[in-house]
């Protein structure tokens, strides 16, 4: 097997009054995306930082690209992007994103060169020696985002990535996510929309209060969650419809939409079973559809569940 | 080390391309200027010739010999300088008073319109050789200097023609009146270096008053520098790819490199300004002259050498200092009573060279010129005073540079820690527990 591109192994972190992170372990294979999920304050950003090693975890080890050296000697092939964006206001645009290559070690020559690439490729080139604060904020953004890539690095941490953006620029940036993982590098991202890691992770890891509450893959997460929906949209005598919604031994929840309406199935039901029903009891179907429950939804189940039961670690 | 080299460019550009550097850059210099020119071209009026009558009611014509030696003096000490007097004679044996009048008829008045007019009138009377009083009417009797120097030409005929009279040979008089003079060379190493002591010393003591300043300068740039690096939001891009001690040497270094920039710059203008004075004055249509005079220490190579080498190195120090107080630091003001202890290091370093000076080879002069912070004062002023032994210089030196690099490395550490705590001062303990941690 591949060396994962990221090993977190049993990490906590304590802050004054608080633990951050709690024995959090998991691991980021090499190739692909992978989000880290999480509610605001979930231990998203502590474990990230801890990543770059900005910060030290108290306990536990964290070893990026299998190697044992800190993220600072890897940063030539790490990029970051911290939650906090900031760019030295007063320095040119084409200066600035050489100067982010060459703290990575690239060399000054080979800096400014890929520097006006993507600097072209964002459609920033006449803008190169303008300073920086003279960008709009959209702008900045992107040039934060190319400084984060410029050096090509194997694996590329993003904390809340698409935060802030607007649509245009989030179809931007998605892009350079999605070409920049089909190369075989890596990409995190930290993220508390989940619609977004739906369309974009292969793998997910959710945590809450500083737990690991979810880890797998996509699939497999929504696999094993077992939750299943159904879709319906009534074509004729939707009337009919409504004692067999009621019979809790097959639907444990519906949401009417009068048109249409999403179904819950009761445990142990088979949507096959709804089916027949309906078509017996003679309502007119457009459409009946077994649909996958969102990460949404499950992030929303799981997360919620976490934020109501007390941490058992709490009380030890 | 090229990442270092990064911080240190990117330090220096973005502060050399500042408004705040390039108007501060270029406003010595003119006030250099306009310090220099300005009293010339002030003085420009009061240099001319003054027409004096002199009423001479001597009966042993003193009035011709004071009106030879006022007509052989110059405004200047210049070949191409003016007379200092236009001087007419006027004999008033019997009639002094009326001679007096009709002369004093003539003066003050406006010369576009009456140019032979005169400016002052001097009466001598058979007392004066006597007394040494003589009367003196005319518009710039206010002007101590005209009246200083008239006095001093009638004081020295006076002088001369009494001793003439006494049988004195004046020559005589003028030969045996010679000051000493002491010419001080310092010797080192068993040779005469040819440089004055005095001169020397001055120098060093100058330096370690810009070097006072300097810090004082930009040492707060360092700090503010580190301080708004911690506060701004790419610290953590930075700290992802950096070590805090590369971070933080770097600004040292770029802050510092702006400093010694900027002084290069001063004090390239002033060499120019000094050694162009002739052009700059033609310029401004005074006579070169006039202006004044900029002291352009001479110095020898060696204490030219010893005095830029501690200069950089005390720049640098106490920049490193004003970081590690940046790197504990959430603002400026928090800084403040650190900077005080700063300060006192500062002053003390300053203040160190006065009791150098005293005994520049004693135990304490070897020590103050020996330990880092100090050093960079007392060094180049003991050099300048007396013969320094290489192994000194060199443990001075290396002490020096360690010392630099410990404090930035001790300023990493804290920054490293003191980063991410943001809100609260640290106290001591806590920026003690910092660098400790591992």
């Amino acid at each position: 097997m591949a060396v994962p591109a990221v090993r977190v192994d049993r990490v906590t972190k304590r802050f004054a009054g608080h633990t951050a992170v709690r024995n959090l372990s998991f691991e980021v294979p090499a190739g692909g995306i992978f989000g880290l999920l999480g509610p605001n304050g979930a231990g998203k950003s502590t474990t990230i930082r801890m990543m770059m090693d900005i910060i030290e975890p108290d306990e536990g080890k964290i070893a990026l690209l299998g190697s044992a050296s800190s993220s600072r000697d890897l940063s030539g092939r790490v990029g970051y992007l911290p939650e906090e964006r900031g760019l030295y206001k007063e320095m040119r645009v084409l200066e600035h994103l050489a100067f982010l290559a060459e703290v990575k070690g690239v060399r000054r020559s080979e800096a400014i060169k890929s520097a006006r690439n993507w600097l072209q490729r964002l459609g920033l080139a006449d803008w190169e020696l303008k300073k920086v604060e003279d960008l709009s904020k959209g702008m900045q953004q992107k040039v934060q985002f190319a400084g984060t890539l410029i050096h090509n690095p194997e694996l590329v941490i993003l904390d809340e990535p698409f935060s802030g953006l607007d649509p245009v620029n989030l179809q931007v940036m998605k892009d350079i996510v999605v070409e920049f993982a089909r190369g075989g590098r890596t990409v995190i991202f930290s993220t508390h929309i989940m619609e977004q890691a739906e369309r974009m992770c292969e793998r997910i890891v959710i945590i809450a209060r500083g737990e690991k509450v979810v880890d797998g893959s996509v699939s497999e997460v929504k696999a094993s969650y077992g939750m299943r929906n159904v879709a319906l949209r009534y074509s004729a005598d939707a009337a009919k419809a409504a004692s067999i919604l009621a019979d809790r031994r097959l639907v444990a929840r519906a949401d009417e939409y009068g048109a249409t309406a999403e179904i819950e199935m009761a445990p142990d039901a088979d949507p096959q079973q709804l089916l027949e029903a309906l078509v017996r009891g003679g309502v007119g179907l457009g459409r009946f559809e077994v649909v996958e429950p969102s990460l949404q939804a499950i992030f929303i189940a799981k997360v919620g569940e976490a934020a109501v039961v007390p941490a058992k670690a709490e009380a030890a | 080390m090229n990442k270092l080299l990064a911080v240190i460019r990117r330090e220096f550009i973005a502060r050399v391309r500042t408004k705040a550097f390039i108007i501060s850059t270029l406003i010595l210099p003119i006030f250099i200027v306009v310090v220099s020119v300005v009293p010339a071209m002030m003085m420009r009026g009061s240099t001319r010739t003054m027409h004096i009558a002199i009423a001479d009611g001597t009966t042993d014509s003193i009035g011709t010999m004071v009106a030879a030696e006022l007509s052989a003096a110059r405004t200047s000490t210049q070949a191409d300088a003016i007379p200092g007097y236009a001087v007419q004679l006027f004999h008033g044996e019997g009639h002094l008073d009326a001679l007096r009048d009709s002369l004093v008829s003539r003066t003050a008045l406006d010369r576009t319109r009456d140019p032979e007019t005169f400016d002052g009138v001097l009466v001598l009377t058979d007392q004066t050789l006597a007394t040494g009083k003589a009367e003196y009417l005319g518009e710039n009797t206010s002007s101590i200097e005209a009246m200083g120097q008239l006095e001093a030409t009638l004081t020295h005929v006076l002088m001369t023609r009494r001793l003439e009279r006494s049988g004195v040979d004046p020559r005589l008089v003028a030969g045996s009146m010679v000051r000493a003079d002491l010419a001080t060379t310092k010797v080192s190493d068993g040779k005469a270096t040819g440089q004055s002591g005095e001169e020397s010393f001055a120098v060093a003591y100058f330096m370690g008053f810009i070097l006072y300043f300097g810090v004082l300068l930009y040492g707060q740039q360092t700090l503010t520098s580190v301080i708004e690096e911690k506060t701004s939001r790419i610290m953590e891009v930075l700290a992802s790819s950096l070590r805090p001690f590369q971070m933080l040497l770097g600004k040292v270094l770029g802050v510092g490199a702006v400093g010694l920039f900027q002084m290069a710059i001063w004090g390239g203008t002033v060499f120019v300004i000094s050694n162009q004075r002739e052009r700059i004055a033609a310029l401004f249509h005074v006579s070169a002259a006039a202006m004044q005079q900029l002291p352009i220490p001479t110095m020898s190579v060696g204490l030219l050498a010893v005095f830029l080498v501690y200069f950089v190195l005390g720049f640098l120090l106490y920049g490193a200092l004003y970081a590690a107080i940046g790197s504990m630091c959430n603002n400026v003001k928090d800084a403040q009573q650190y900077l005080m202890l700063v300060s006192m290091v500062l002053i003390f370093g300053f203040f160190g060279v006065f009791a150098l000076m005293r005994d520049p080879t004693g135990s304490l002069g070897v020590t103050l010129s020996i330990v880092p912070f100090v050093s960079q004062f007392a060094m180049p002023v003991r050099w300048s005073l007396a013969a320094v032994p290489s192994i000194q210089l060199v443990s001075s030196l290396a002490l020096s540079v360690g010392a630099l690099l410990a404090v930035t490395w001790l300023a990493g550490r804290i920054y490293r820690t003191g980063i991410l705590m943001y809100g609260k001062k640290p106290t001591i303990v806590e920026v003690l527990r910092w660098i400790r941690s591992k």
